[in-house]
């Protein structure tokens, strides 16, 4: 296995780069080892993060050599007896995030180690940047880990086991994140810090994003994220590639998974190597499913196919100067239920009684036919960052994004070829930040976003366009003061946005003539935010923020038949800004490394919210009658809690539990705003092996884990039998278990894991998902994988 | 207009790379934003709605002699804007009807005859007719390519003085063999609908 990892090195060698010198040197090295005097000692401590406690049971090993061992009860461990050479070493423990360093070894050599828990549980983790930036927004976070482990899921489907964080659907394919009740235009997505641009207002829209081209995905489930433009009201989601690691070897990892329900494959792959000329990291995944299943039925015209590639290139001109380059690509194609897409209000009915949907079949098909969405999104992203000095950094970025998005309908005379929606969207991003630390940890931020939008309806539809064409052109500045003094830290922070719209629309009268509309917006946000370290292991933050957000185009000038919801959808052109007052209360209490708690109490109060709200006309049209739905403006609030804790029994089990409770009211008339996430209790045990099982002098098995899961999503009840077209379905009880391991040889790493989902086969439907009146939910799924890594 | 915008940013953009002085840069990228300003939409193309159904005609042929009688429902700009024009109709009692459906696109000049696309593909399309008034019914007098019923050409038939509605749908992708779908029972029919427009009948 060694000499096929040399060679498959000296060919990506070969190919990405023409130092075929280099390359056979490094073939050369590995073997020069053998031989060496091997009786160098390396000894070290293993401490917690957050907390500084020593943590034992952490395995230690060396991958080119499989020495390994474990830290004892103060956190130390030794491994002796090592031949001088270049090594990578890694460390994990339960519950931590697995770290790996380079070191070459030439002499006895003593390492310090912190680790940090896996901030999902933890919900603590440092934003863009390193420990100490000041910021103290709640947030969250996924891991690579858990982003490699689930290679069938979606952005969006990676988050849904957090706290505060839900999933809006339409079937398996389509879903899009909420945060604290908050989705669409109302919920900034930053890809590698550009605010992903797209049709984001749609609600079977997902967000064209592949999950495992970052390292980790980020929640701001803040007040008020002054820092980030696009029009989001508290929350935002970042998704990030970590920086290439420093490190002359080229390393790379394939994931191959499998899933039975819908017999879908995953594939990804990822390269990247360090150099000072340049340092380079490709990103490659394709994904193919078919007809996914619910207990007992298919689920026919579900199945998904992406393709999805993604380059990252850094470069330091010199200390002061640092430019990256990201550049990705995301091509989907995306079955929608064949039995979803229907008629008029009678056929909705009809639906809504029928036990299977109509045009179920008995066989499992890979085929996307009619409805389905194509859709593509590229970005190309060039930032620079200038440190004028230690503590001045000047921050540069310019971005464009593409995205295309077709939908194609079940037609009449061959006309399901032709999409009924086809949008070209293009975005234009550049930003200018400028951060200066001065004192003692005080920090100033100042900068500008500037978005330019240009959408295009593609009149090959033959169908007039549900979103009109339009230009819109943002600009925001903002500027933050952080400062901290003894216990006590504080955010200050202002924003203004300028929102230019020049709208074309289509009239709905014949003959058809074009509209047009200008407008202009000015958007204000503030941000005070205090926290306060009660105890060293204690603390409590209180986040205030006010933000407008104008309404968005589809708001004001959405018309016509919204295909996915029979129901025609009308914009109204007088909407008037909304306002949004968020207040967060945080309290974090992390007493050791094996136990922490954290609660989030959060309140946001609207004026003009801006929602769909079902009339009482009903439209008659050729086609029969159409509810109708009209944005219209209320008074609202959201108000939740967020709650979760992880505790480690004794060394080899650790326990989490999280919950999330939401309500959502229409103050102004007096009842539940509709589509607001329904509260869940989640609760997991890991189970996992603190000594490696040896299987040869070079090979082992280690950091076994079982992982059992529980999922109950309450049922819906704040919501008036009038508000929807069926009442929400019952709660529901998931359980998940999964086993994985790694299998280390010869330097190699073999990550096998095995998950089933929705073990016991639970029929169920969620209230989040729109397929939910046509459909029951997935049943049983095995998922397997194998990741390999060198 | 907007596309020479986007391509100086593209300029600014490519230009940035190349030279690292910030007070450049910073000045490049505020230029191409004040770009931005100056951008206009072009006018959008709009839409061949050839697709679009504005009219149904039903005409009535008493086979024992009288007038013709026409039903029709016409909305000529779509689903919103203007409310659609419907045009109800009497009947004679204890009459027998020949009756023939014809669809139209009229907001294309000519108009254009959707009928012909709906014959076109028999197999994936069938007419139901549902009234409520008594002795009213309606059987169908036309098949598909596999025998089965389409409904373009129907047979009325009234009974007693009477009043209600009669409403015609137009299933896509029917599922025809169904139980009772092929003797004009719309419940188990499936599909999704094309057409679905109700009118008042009066029998004298």
């Amino acid at each position: 296995m060694q000499v096929v990892k040399q060679i498959l090195r000296l060919l990506l060698q070969l190919m990405f780069s023409r130092r075929i010198l280099t390359a056979t040197f490094y073939f050369l090295f590995t073997f020069n080892c053998i031989g060496q005097d091997c009786t160098l000692l390396i000894q070290g401590t293993v401490s917690d993060d957050a907390s500084d406690l020593p943590l034992s049971y952490v395995n230690v090993y060396i991958q080119e050599t499989s020495q390994g061992t474990t830290s004892d009860d103060k956190g130390n461990f030794v491994i002796d007896n090592v031949c001088p050479g270049e090594y990578h070493f890694i460390f994990s423990h339960i519950g931590c995030e697995p770290k790996k360093i380079h070191l070459d070894i030439y002499r006895d050599t003593t390492i310090a180690i912190g680790l940090s828990h896996t901030p999902t549980s933890l919900g603590d983790v440092v934003i863009v940047g390193n420990k100490g930036t000041l910021n103290n927004q709640p947030s969250l976070s996924v891991s690579r880990q858990i982003i490699e482990d689930n290679p069938n899921q979606t952005l969006s489907s990676l988050l849904e086991n957090e706290t505060g964080v839900h999933l809006i659907k339409n079937g398996n394919g389509i879903s899009k994140p909420v945060v604290h009740g908050l989705y669409g235009n109302r919920l900034t997505i930053l890809n590698n810090g550009i605010a992903q641009s797209g049709q984001q207002w749609g609600n079977d829209h997902s967000p064209e994003i592949d999950p495992f081209a970052s390292d980790k995905i980020i929640v701001l489930k803040g007040a008020s994220a002054i820092e980030f433009g696009g029009g989001n009201l508290g929350s935002v989601i970042l998704t990030e590639a970590k920086r290439i690691e420093q490190e002359p070897h080229l390393h790379g990892q394939v994931n191959y998974s499998y899933e039975s329900n819908g017999r879908g494959h995953s594939f990804n792959t990822r390269f990247e190597k360090f150099a000072p000329s340049l340092s380079w990291r490709i990103n490659g995944t394709l994904k193919k499913y078919g007809d996914r299943k619910t207990t007992s039925y298919f689920l026919n015209n579900t199945g998904t196919k992406e393709a999805n590639i993604a380059l990252q290139l850094e470069k330091s001109i010199n200390d002061k100067i640092f430019i990256d380059f990201y550049a990705s690509t995301f091509n989907s194609e995306l079955g929608i239920l064949r039995g979803s897409h229907i008629g008029n209000l009678t056929d909705l009915n009809q639906a809504l009684i029928s036990e299977t949907p109509f045009f179920t079949e008995e066989h499992f098909s890979y085929d996307i036919d009619a409805p389905k969405q194509n859709v593509s999104h590229h970005l190309a992203k060039a930032k620079l960052k200038y440190f004028i000095t230690d503590s001045q950094l000047l921050d540069v970025t310019a971005a464009g994004q593409l995205n295309r998005r077709k939908e194609f309908d079940v037609r009449r005379s061959g006309r399901s070829d032709i999409p009924s929606l086809f949008l070209d969207q293009t975005t234009l991003n550049a930003e200018v930040k400028y951060s200066n630390e001065f004192g003692e940890n005080s920090k100033f931020k100042i900068g500008t976003q500037n978005i330019l939008t240009d959408n295009t309806n593609n009149a090959e539809t033959g169908i007039l366009p549900l979103i009109p064409d339009y230009i819109s052109w943002k600009s925001g500045f903002f500027s933050t003061l952080s400062k901290k003094k003894n216990k006590t830290q504080f955010n200050l922070g202002l924003r203004y946005d300028f929102e230019h719209q020049n709208v074309l629309t289509i009239s709905n009268t014949t003959p058809r003539e074009i509209i047009k509309y200008e407008n202009n917006f000015h958007n204000l946000s503030g941000l005070l935010s205090l926290k306060y370290d009660i105890t060293n292991t204690q603390s409590i933050s209180l986040n205030t923020g006010y933000t407008t957000r104008n309404p968005g185009i589809n708001e004001l000038y959405s018309s016509g038949l919204h295909q996915g919801v029979s129901g025609i959808e009308e914009g109204q052109i007088n909407l008037k800004a909304e306002k949004a007052l968020k207040i967060t209360l945080e309290y974090k209490w992390l007493p050791s490394a094996d136990f922490s708690f954290n609660a989030l109490v959060y309140n946001q109060s609207f004026n003009d919210y801006i929602f769909l709200n079902p009339q009482d006309e009903v439209r008659l049209t050729i086609r029969g009658a159409f509810p109708v739905f009209k944005y219209e403006q209320t008074d609202a609030n959201i108000f939740g809690i967020d709650v979760s804790t992880q505790f480690t029994i004794a060394h080899s089990i650790i326990g989490t539990l999280k919950y999330s409770y939401l309500k959502g009211q229409d103050t102004e008339n007096n009842q539940p705003l509709i589509f607001m996430p329904p509260n869940s209790l989640s609760t997991s045990f890991v189970y996992r092996t603190n000594t490696p099982l040896s299987l040869s002098e070079s090979a082992k098995i280690d950091n076994i884990e079982i992982e059992l899961t529980n999922r109950y999503v309450f049922e819906q009840k704040n919501i008036l039998a009038e508000q929807d077209f069926v009442s929400p379905p019952p709660s529901y009880n998931l359980i998940a278990l999964k086993v994985s391991a790694d299998m280390i040889f010869s330097g190699n790493k073999l990550r096998f894991f095995c998950k089933v989902d929705n073990l016991l086969n639970t029929e169920y439907r969620d209230y989040l998902n729109r397929q939910r009146y046509f459909a029951d939910d997935l049943g049983i799924s095995i998922v397997s994988g194998v990741n390999y890594k060198f | 207009m907007q596309h020479c915008c986007i391509k100086n940013l593209y300029l600014h953009c490519t230009k940035k790379i190349v030279m690292f002085r910030s007070s450049y840069i910073i000045t490049a990228v505020l230029l191409s934003m004040t770009l931005f300003y100056a951008c206009d939409k072009d006018e959008p193309e709009i839409p061949n709605e050839e697709e679009l159904i504005t009219t149904l005609n039903y005409t009535l042929s008493p086979m024992n002699g009288g007038a013709d009688v026409e039903l029709s429902f016409v909305d000529l700009d779509g689903d919103g804007g203007a409310n659609p024009l419907v045009t109800n109709g009497t009947l004679q009692a204890n009459q027998t009807y020949e009756g023939t459906l014809e669809l139209l696109n009229e907001s294309e000049s000519p108009a254009e005859n959707i009928t012909d696309e709906v014959a076109a593909e028999d197999l994936e399309h069938q007419f139901f007719f549902q009234s409520n008034a008594s002795g009213v019914s309606v059987s169908y007098n036309d098949q598909d390519s596999e025998g089965n019923p389409l409904g373009v050409s129907s047979i009325l038939t009234t009974g007693d003085a009477t009043s209600g509605s009669l409403t015609i749908t137009l299933r896509h992708e029917p599922n025809k063999s169904a139980s009772g779908v092929s003797q004009g029972n719309i419940s188990n029919a499936g599909g999704e609908t094309d057409i679905e427009v109700t009118f008042t009948i009066d029998v004298q």
